[in-house]
Parts: C-alpha cells; structure tokens; sequence
C-alpha cells in the first residue's frame, strides 16, 4: 500500500474523530482567544504597541495553543491500544507521522484563522493587503510548529510527565522559527515590501523541509517502546 | 528453523533497561497448530506475543513470522492478526468507521463489502453506526475480533483475549478460536483461563521468567491434565 493512501487513512480518521469530538480544537481556539483578550486589556494594543509586541502576543498564543492539540494527538492513540493497532498494519510507519503531523497542521491551522478576525478587532486592524502574506506565514509557522511538535508528542506520550516535557523538548527547538514567524509577522504588519520578508520566509520553509526530513526518518524508532 | 514453521523464535532477549523481560527464547510452531502460551504475570508472555507482532524489536536473537521478519519486512505484517485485551478501537468512531479505517490501513479491496461481512459475522450489523464508547465490553471484545481478522491473517495472535468476558461471550470467542483452528489458521493463546484453552490448542509453552520452561504437543489433553502440568511446572522452578 502507498504511503500516501495510509497517511491520507490517518488523516481522516483524524479529523472525524475531531469533529465529533472537538477535544483539541475547542480548548486550543479558546485559549488563543482568551490571551488575546487578556493582553488587549492589559497592554491597549491598538496604535504604537501593536508593532512592538502584537506579533509576539499572536505567535505565543499560536505556539502554547499548539502545545494543547499535541499532547493529545498521540494520547488518543494510546487509550485502548489503538497506536499498536496502527504500528501493526503493514508498510513504513513514517505515514503515522505524516498523517499525524498534517492533522496538527490543519486543526493548527484552522485555530489560526478563527483567531484572525479576534486578531485584527482586538488590535486595531483594518482588513488589508497584510492578510494575504500573514496567511503564508501561518501556514509556515504552523508546519514548523507540526513538524518538529508531532515528533515530540509522539516521544512523550508514554511519559507521565508529558504535558511538562513537551514544551521542554519542543520550545528550544521551535526557537529559531518562532523568532522567524514573529519578526516576518511584524514587518506584514507594518507593510513592509515582500523582499524583506522573503528571508524569514526562507528560513521557514528550511526549517519545515529539514525537521519534517528527520522526523520521517526517526519516527519508527522513537514510537517503539 | 523447520520450513513449515509459521512461527520461529531463536534466541530472543528483550530488555527494557536492566530488565531483561526475555531471555534466549526459542520457541518454534508449524503452520496451522494452535499454541497455548502459559506462565504466572510477569513471565514476558505479552513481550513475546508483541515481537511475534513485530510492534516490539527483540534487543538480540531471531523472530520470523510466516517465514518473514516482522519488523524487518513491512508487508509481513499483513499475515498476522493481533486481539488483546484492549480493543484497539477508537471509541468515538462507529463500528462501521473503524473498521472501514482498518480496511484501509491494510489496502482491503471491496472495502465495503468486506466490512460489511465482517460486521454481520461479529452480529454487530444493526449497530454499524453506534458509536464504540456506548458498546458493552462483550460487543466491544467481538468488533475487536473483527478488526484483527478483517484482513484474513494466517496467524492469529491473542493476549488474554478472555478477559472482562462474561461466560457467554467466553463461549462465542471460544467458538471462534475452534473455527480459526479448523480453517488452517496457525494461533498462538495467551490466557490464564487452561480450562478455557485446553479443547482447543495442540501445542503447549510455559514461560516463566523470561525464559521457555516447557515446551512440546498437546494431543489431546484434559483440562485437569493441563492444570496439572501447568501447575507442576511452576511449582517445581519456584
């Protein structure tokens, strides 16, 4: 069987047990909206502040959002043995992964984009030309975030302390793209020309090619006991 | 290894740490026998029955399953058919879900039809669209069954696959297991219940500390002549 055919098998899985569900996407879309909340009221961040700190504010909200969706990706395959049901059936288990990391995305994805409108309200924005390459930027960040978290998350569910290791495992390594989305995310908002973005656009997607690459590879051996 | 062996196991060790759960394990079953796997909690039974399934890699030494590498060879494992204690479903998926996901993980074609068979044989057809978390341990323990023989494997692994069961559904597994024996099926048993098992196995493995204390054919035996040994066995290496 192709590769392709089992990821896409997870991938649905995924998201109708999500759909029915809604654990991951209902704590992970309130969280980022309730830190937004709590930072508009502290901060006012409307006019000066928001270039300063409006993208940090977004992208930690994103990334401790991201934190919520991934602990439980792999502890919903542990309950009832379902993740050896999976390591069981034959061909490469690196389409787990792939299929695990592009459920992260998409449901990371779609917190991101409720967000926006709360976003854009919140600070101050005007709908404009900033939300075309904002949009490219989730999608980067976001991948960066799946790469690197479903790897991780895989690593940790079988720990008893896995809500604590994740962040300690995935906040170091996630570092130079959260630095990337955060400056890019700053210069989107102030207009700046596509050019000067380009370069953090660039480290982005080096980073999604080379994490996703190492992951693929070692995933069979750090999902085995 | 004899090649009508279905199952060979040379030599294996597994550690976990300084744990060593198995240790040099030789353990060989032709095709079509019908092995019960004994031994008190500890012994390593559910270690070995998950290197067999190649979800675990020995730490050193040889599994071949349908004279293939479980781990090794990918494509090996759509041979083997795995019930344990756990379900390995997924609760807020329907039964019909579940299974259609399976049949796709093993690239089942006529997908549908398939699932539909197999739902009809479990007796779950009219709760095809109920979701698991509502089903009874029994009607969860037969969707279960269903999962791990939608792919027709030729061998069957089952973990205390007894447990939880009231005396009925006991029966129908039992019913079960017999009708796998007469299709040809090489099955290795895990459970403590020999009364259970006795009627049903022709080969018998003890395993106690990691290691095959006895191993050799069962013709028929009797359930008070399995308990028997079984207890024999224990006793003379405690």
């Amino acid at each position: 069987m192709s590769f392709f055919s089992r990821t896409l098998a997870i991938l649905r899985k995924d998201l109708l047990a999500e759909w029915r569900t809604k654990e991951r996407l209902s704590p992970m879309v309130f969280f980022v909206l309730l830190t937004l909340l709590v930072f508009n009221f502290s901060f006012e961040l409307g006019g000066a502040a928001l270039h300063e700190i409006g993208p940090g504010v977004l992208w930690s909200a994103f990334v401790f959002a991201s934190l919520l969706g991934l602990n439980r990706s792999f502890v919903d395959e542990r309950e009832n043995g379902c993740l050896d049901g999976l390591l069981l059936a034959p061909g490469d288990r690196s389409a787990v992964y792939m299929g695990k990391m592009l459920g992260n995305l998409l449901f990371l994805l779609a917190v991101e984009l409720i967000s926006l409108p709360f976003f854009t309200l919140f600070f101050n924005l005007s709908p404009g030309p900033f939300l075309l390459p904002l949009l490219g930027l989730f999608l980067l960040g976001s991948a960066s975030l799946a790469s690197v978290g479903t790897l991780f998350a895989a690593m940790s569910s079988n720990m008893r302390l896995r809500e604590l290791l994740l962040p300690l495992l995935l906040l170091p390594m996630v570092m130079p793209a959260l630095i990337s989305c955060v400056e890019a995310t700053a210069l989107v908002l102030k207009g700046d020309e596509l050019a000067r973005i380009a370069p953090y656009l660039q480290i982005l997607t080096v980073f999604v090619v080379v994490f996703t690459t190492l992951s693929l590879l070692l995933f069979e051996h750090v999902i085995e006991e | 290894m004899e090649t009508s062996d279905a199952i060979a196991v040379d030599r294996a060790s597994k550690r976990f740490g300084t744990f060593v759960a198995l240790n040099q394990v030789d353990l060989h079953l032709p095709a079509g026998g019908v092995l019960l796997l004994a031994g008190p909690n500890g012994a390593g039974k559910s270690t070995l029955l998950r290197l067999l399934a190649g979800i675990g890699r020995p730490t050193s030494g040889q599994v071949r399953v349908a004279g293939a590498d479980p781990n090794g060879d990918p494509e090996a494992r759509s041979a083997i058919g795995l019930l344990s204690h756990q379900t390995l479903l997924y609760d807020d998926l329907t039964a019909h879900e579940n299974l259609l996901f399976f049949a796709r993980l093993y690239n089942l074609e006529k997908r549908e039809e398939r699932v539909g068979e197999a739902l009809a044989e479990a007796g779950l057809a009219e709760w095809r669209d109920h979701r698991v978390r509502n089903f009874s341990r029994g009607m969860k323990q037969r969707l279960a069954l269903a999962r791990a023989t939608l792919h027709q494997p030729s061998i069957l692994l089952f973990d205390e696959p007894f447990t939880g069961l009231d005396q009925v559904a006991t029966d129908a597994l039992s019913r079960h297991l017999r009708r796998f024996k007469e299709q040809g099926r090489t099955c290795i048993l895990v459970t403590h219940r020999l009364d259970t098992a006795a009627d049903l196995i022709d080969h018998l493995a003890i395993l106690r500390r990691g290691r095959i204390r006895h191993q050799a054919p069962w013709v028929n035996g009797s359930r008070e002549e399995l308990s028997a040994l079984y207890t024999a066995h224990l006793e003379e290496q405690s």
